[in-house]
């Protein structure tokens, strides 16, 4: 079991989600995306959510001291960075 | 002996929270290469008089004149040639920096040297950033060349609140050494131990 937290055009709210510890990144998009569109996320339900919506997202993975995974569906955070 | 604070960029989120973290007790080390242009005074902690001086330096001096604190102040660009310099004798390095070079050239020389290195970091949409400690931070790339910075004023709110976020984390960290991530977005701000 791991706590999953997804931002979403600004708002980020978090889930529990069953997955494998390496669980890849393309597969953690696609089911951060029907978790989504199918209300499974407290406060983020979006009904239409394309199934693109994450591509461009990055996964933050930490081991919790419980012995568990948070990860982090984000956007991301350059604040610009310079070319 | 009192702590030497380096905050490395003070542009939006650093301005900010280096004014937020004025009455702290700590020695401030100001590093900033780039100058205070008519642009900045939108979403940055800098006042019209502070036109065209470097931006640390007009932080040392609207420090002094405003509140009567004193720092010291870098108008230098960090890079791997002077990382050392500018942050000799740091107990904390704060890294509100705009690109990943100079992110990556931090987090470098913080992990060769052990010294504490805090990182803050924003999305280009100006609704979502983190506060994140160099053990768990990797530094994100741009989505695409020339990717928008966040200048302009309306994103001034949410500049704000992840500024204090920023020196809160720094508050916490002068306080017991705590080190607290934090993610902000418009559902607010969770901190994460």
């Amino acid at each position: 079991m791991a706590t999953l937290n997804i931002t979403w055009n600004g708002i980020s709210a978090d889930t529990d989600v069953n997955v494998e510890y390496g669980v890849s990144d393309r597969d953690l998009k696609r089911i951060a995306v029907e978790l989504v569109r199918s209300g499974g996320v407290a406060g983020l339900h979006i009904k239409d959510l394309q199934g693109e919506a994450f591509a461009n997202y990055v996964v933050d993975r930490f081991d919790t001291p419980a012995g568990g995974q948070r990860l982090f569906l984000r956007p991301k955070v350059p604040f610009g960075a310079r070319r | 002996m009192t702590l030497r604070i380096v905050f490395c960029g003070v542009g939006a989120l650093g301005s900010g929270a280096v004014v937020l973290c004025r009455s702290l007790g700590v020695e401030l080390r100001l590093v900033d290469l780039d100058r205070v242009e008519s642009k900045n005074l939108a979403a940055q902690a800098f006042v019209k008089l502070s036109l065209g001086k470097n931006k640390a330096e007009a932080m040392k001096l609207q420090l002094a004149n405003f509140w009567g604190v004193k720092a010291e102040a870098l108008g230098v660009r960090v890079g791997a040639e002077n990382v050392a310099a500018v942050c000799a004798g740091a107990g904390l390095i704060v890294d509100a920096f705009d690109n990943r070079a100079s992110r990556e050239v931090l987090s470098a020389h913080a992990r060769a040297t052990g010294t504490p290195l805090v990182h803050a970091a924003m999305a280009g949409d100006g609704r979502f950033g983190l506060v994140r400690w160099d053990e768990r931070f990797t530094a994100d790339a741009e989505d695409h060349a020339g990717q928008a910075t966040c200048e302009g004023g309306e994103h001034l709110p949410f500049i704000g609140l992840l500024a204090a976020a920023l020196a809160r984390a720094v508050q916490d960290f002068v306080t017991d050494g705590t080190r607290r991530d934090a993610l902000v977005s418009r559902s607010g701000m969770s901190t994460l131990a």
